[in-house]
């Protein structure tokens, strides 16, 4: 007989439970090969037509199917289920013949019907990235020729159509339809998947983790070893950190800086720093209050410390201009201001206010303390001109009430842009198109110039003459001085170095395609 | 006290009513435009309006309130404006996993803080007592994610005894659904080892949650406990050759726990809602993450959902405390 004291039998006891929680866990991911991401964003709704964000973006991804995906960067779309296109001269209609293996996961033809239903429902609920083709297609714009041929007649050109389509996902017409109801199958759609991608949800548990297994028989050829994937929420940053570091999870998508510098030289970690689309800018009132002076807005252009900006940014590079780096028509040899206080004080004597003497506001959202890094940054520049600034937190809903008007709009707004779609438009008409004004990414600014260039160039089917109106665009956007032009902040990861064939995607926040992941 | 009881039941009608015309009031009196939020950056004015059709934010308030109180009695508690998911099913998902959070915190925190509490008390300035006054001030004064992370550098990362968060491991599947408790859950189904691999994903947070109930209850049993030790009717007892066991236990207990209920029962409630940063770094699924969230994006529906159902368990653990008083104190009336 055992004669255990009591210390020995808690000690015993502990090791059990430790080892019930610990041990079978490891053994059952690698004999499954199921890859760990740890994210800490949720992925409340699945449905492909209401669904925003990058968690959701990454479900989407790799549970439905697009007409065609976007690969490598700059973004290039390639086929997915359409194998082939073809495009009319003037941009206005595209004709896509479709793979005629593709399926959906209960074995259903992806079919020209199924394209037609699919964009008749994004535009009918008007939700999710239906924005991205309003007035470009219509509920006639979709008409299957045959089967396995799909012709998009677009109301007008728009030169980023095939950029914005991977965001736009296929639906099975035959499963939405039995689970319609009374909200156009948006309950049944909530949690249910009807696509055709590679991957299907095994488990959902809301606030917890997503797991996807890999459709058995799915129509998509080759891939990657992995059997499932687990979409982990993890709030904590530093406990992403710890979990990449101890091998619970694979890939950990929200590192700062930091975490960062503590993962460098660990062994098994990859670290990935890639640029993304993703601007940061602090936006001047540009039509009330002492910032409509133009020569006041060169002046704080110029006294702007950007290199602080930089050194407190982390991993990040400044920006030249409206554009992120890399993308479509942008231009590396545009003239944009930098801390320069001998002309900064030149524009501020041409302005109404060239004694400085007035106080300035800047809000921006409480809990992102980088954002109020950057506001002290302003501050310490300002002082050097005799203007104070006054910095208030605000929550998201608050700032996004004060861009409404030109009235309620603080002096400085400080915005992240995420490129939605691999093209300039997409920045370029949000960001400083008038009629986005009201809204938090343009509140205030307002240019014929710089609408004009916009809409020619979103237009213009023409390559090379698309990069100079988006050269003519930049330009004129930076005479204007209607932003600080801040940091392309990296996007940041850890992976294990057992996960191989990752590639990284610069827009919707990198949202991960498992179908070509492999662990070794 | 059955009388008391269903009184007590009824004057919860009230209660909740009052509780719910408070929030919906508070909801939407905020400034901010969750509205135009929810819409996203793209949307027009129009599509914005027609957002607000959709939620009814386009009525005048007593209407919206109607239809509001009448989808709380029939089981439409509405929609997050953002997620479009429905606010039971949410609550549903989120509830259970902080109430076995609570649950098992507050039974430990009873456990051990009402004989740490009485045996301080018993042992006044002798070593027991000292080592209960520094750790419970100890255990007061450290906020809890701090001890939430020295927890899992400790005995997560170091010692590799306990996992780092979550409440289940990944790649296994819980035991299937009956209460939303895992520890329960897994009994239920007949798995003693998904049972041990709950409890141990339970461990960590747990005790983060329950050190400050701990010394507040260890700290109140202790000075209600000196209170009636110095009572005539114990010290009869002491002259009547009663044994210090009985005295204690028999006598002194129930006496001192009236207050330390009081406090146990108002720590239920305040933890209910007050375990979002134990949540945050142990990534446990709970409800104060989606209230918070809520909160920040002024999401009215949500927010009103975790409040409402925080406020009618704080008052039911209430009014289980109120009936506890009598079975402890005889002397208590349920008039």
């Amino acid at each position: 007989m055992f004669n255990l004291t009591r210390r020995q039998s808690l000690t015993g006891a502990t090791a059990l439970v430790a080892s019930a929680a610990m041990g079978g866990r490891a053994a059952h991911a690698q004999a499954k090969r199921i890859l760990v991401i740890a994210s800490n964003q949720d992925i409340p709704n699945f449905d492909p037509h209401i669904a925003t964000g990058y968690s959701a973006s990454m479900l989407l991804r790799n549970t439905y199917d697009s007409l065609v995906r976007t690969e490598g960067t700059p973004p290039k779309p390639v086929p997915q289920l359409a194998a082939s296109w073809t495009a009319s001269a003037d941009g206005t209609e595209y004709v896509f013949k479709l793979d005629p293996a593709a399926r959906f996961h209960d074995g259903t033809p992806v079919t020209a019907e199924a394209v037609r239903y699919s964009f008749n429902r994004l535009l009918r609920l008007n939700k999710g990235n239906a924005w991205m083709v309003a007035g470009i297609v219509d509920e006639n714009s979709v008409q299957p020729v045959d089967a396995a041929t799909v012709k998009i007649r677009l109301v007008k050109p728009f030169a980023a159509f095939l950029q914005v389509l991977p965001w736009l996902w296929i639906v099975n017409p035959k499963a939405v339809d039995a689970n319609k109801g009374s909200d156009d199958g948006q309950t049944y759609l909530r949690s249910t998947i009807a696509g055709s991608g590679a991957w299907r949800v095994r488990r959902a548990e809301a606030g917890n983790l997503y797991e996807f297994e890999r459709v058995e028989g799915g129509w998509q050829q080759g891939g990657g070893n992995l059997t499932g994937a687990i979409w982990k929420i993890v709030r904590e940053t530093s406990t992403q950190r710890l979990m990449v570091g101890r091998g619970e999870a694979h890939i950990a998508v929200d590192l700062t800086s930091e975490d960062m510098d503590a993962l460098k030289g660990r062994p098994g970690v990859v670290s990935i720093i890639e640029p993304e689309y993703r601007t940061f800018s602090i936006k001047m009132n540009t039509r009330h209050g002492p910032l409509a002076d133009i020569n006041l807005r060169r002046a704080v252009s110029w006294a702007f410390n950007y290199q602080a900006m930089l050194d407190a940014a982390g991993y990040a590079q400044l920006m030249t201009g409206p554009l992120p780096d890399g993308i479509l028509g942008f231009d590396p040899t545009l003239a944009v201001p930098r801390m320069n206080l001998d002309k900064a004080k030149e524009f501020l004597a041409k302005s109404d206010y060239a004694k400085g003497g007035i106080k300035l506001v800047m809000n921006y959202v409480s809990g992102l303390d980088q954002q109020r890094r950057w506001g002290l940054v302003l501050l310490d520049s300002l002082r050097k001109l005799g203007i104070e600034l006054d910095i208030k937190p605000m929550i998201w809903p608050d700032m996004v009430a004060s861009a409404r008007s030109p009235e309620t709009c603080p002096d400085f707004f400080p915005v992240y842009q995420t490129a939605n779609y691999g093209d300039p438009d997409n920045i370029a008409f949000a960001a400083y198109h008038s009629s986005r004004n009201g809204g938090w990414q343009n509140p205030v600014y307002s240019s014929p110039k710089v609408d004009d260039l916009i809409i020619r160039a979103r237009s213009e089917t023409d390559e090379a003459k698309r990069k100079e109106l988006y050269v003519a665009f930049q330009k004129a956007v930076v005479e204007d001085a209607p932003d600080i032009f801040g940091v392309l902040e990296k996007r940041k990861l850890a992976m294990r170095s057992d996960v191989q064939n990752f590639h990284f995607t610069p827009v919707a926040s990198n949202a991960i395609e498992l179908f070509p992941l492999s662990l070794k | 006290m059955l009388r008391f009881a269903v009184r007590r039941i009824v004057l919860l009608v009230p209660v909740i009513v009052g509780l719910s015309l408070l929030i919906f009031a508070i909801a939407r009196l905020l400034p901010g435009d969750p509205v135009t939020l929810a819409a996203g950056p793209n949307a027009t004015q129009a599509e914005i309006a027609d957002l607000a059709r959709e939620f009814g934010l386009d009525q005048p308030l007593p209407v919206q309130y109607w239809h509001y109180a009448t989808g709380l009695v029939t089981g439409d508690w509405g929609q997050s404006i953002f997620t479009r998911r429905p606010v039971l099913e949410d609550l549903k998902a989120y509830l259970p996993a902080t109430l076995e959070l609570v649950v098992v915190a507050m039974v430990l925190a009873i456990v051990i803080g009402i004989p740490a509490g009485l045996l301080a008390a018993v042992y006044r300035d002798r070593w027991p007592d000292y080592v209960s006054r520094v750790v419970s001030l100890g255990a007061i004064s450290m906020p809890r994610f701090f001890l939430g992370l020295l927890l899992q550098l400790g005995l997560a990362m170091w010692l590799g005894w306990l996992p780092l968060g979550g409440r289940f491991p990944l790649t296994e599947d819980p035991p299937p659904f009956v209460t939303g408790f895992l520890t329960i859950d897994s009994l239920w189904a007949g798995d003693p080892h998904a049972f041990g691999v709950a409890l141990a994903y339970l461990a960590l947070p747990a005790f983060a949650t329950c050190l400050s109930p701990l010394a507040t209850i260890t700290r109140m049993m202790r000075a209600t406990t000196l209170e009636v030790l110095q009572q005539d009717y114990v010290l009869t007892e002491r002259a009547l050759g009663l044994s210090q066991r009985l005295i204690i236990f028999k006598y002194v207990l129930k006496n001192a726990m009236s207050s330390t209920l009081t406090v146990i029962g108002l720590y239920f409630g305040w933890l209910l809602g007050g375990t979002v940063l134990v949540e945050t770094v142990f990534d446990w699924p709970g409800i104060g993450l989606y209230a918070t969230k809520a909160i920040v994006t002024q999401d009215f529906m949500p927010v009103m959902g975790v409040t409402l159902t925080i406020g009618v368990l704080f008052v039911a653990v209430n009014l289980v405390v109120d009936l506890l008083y009598g079975l402890l104190n005889p002397k208590v009336r349920y008039e």
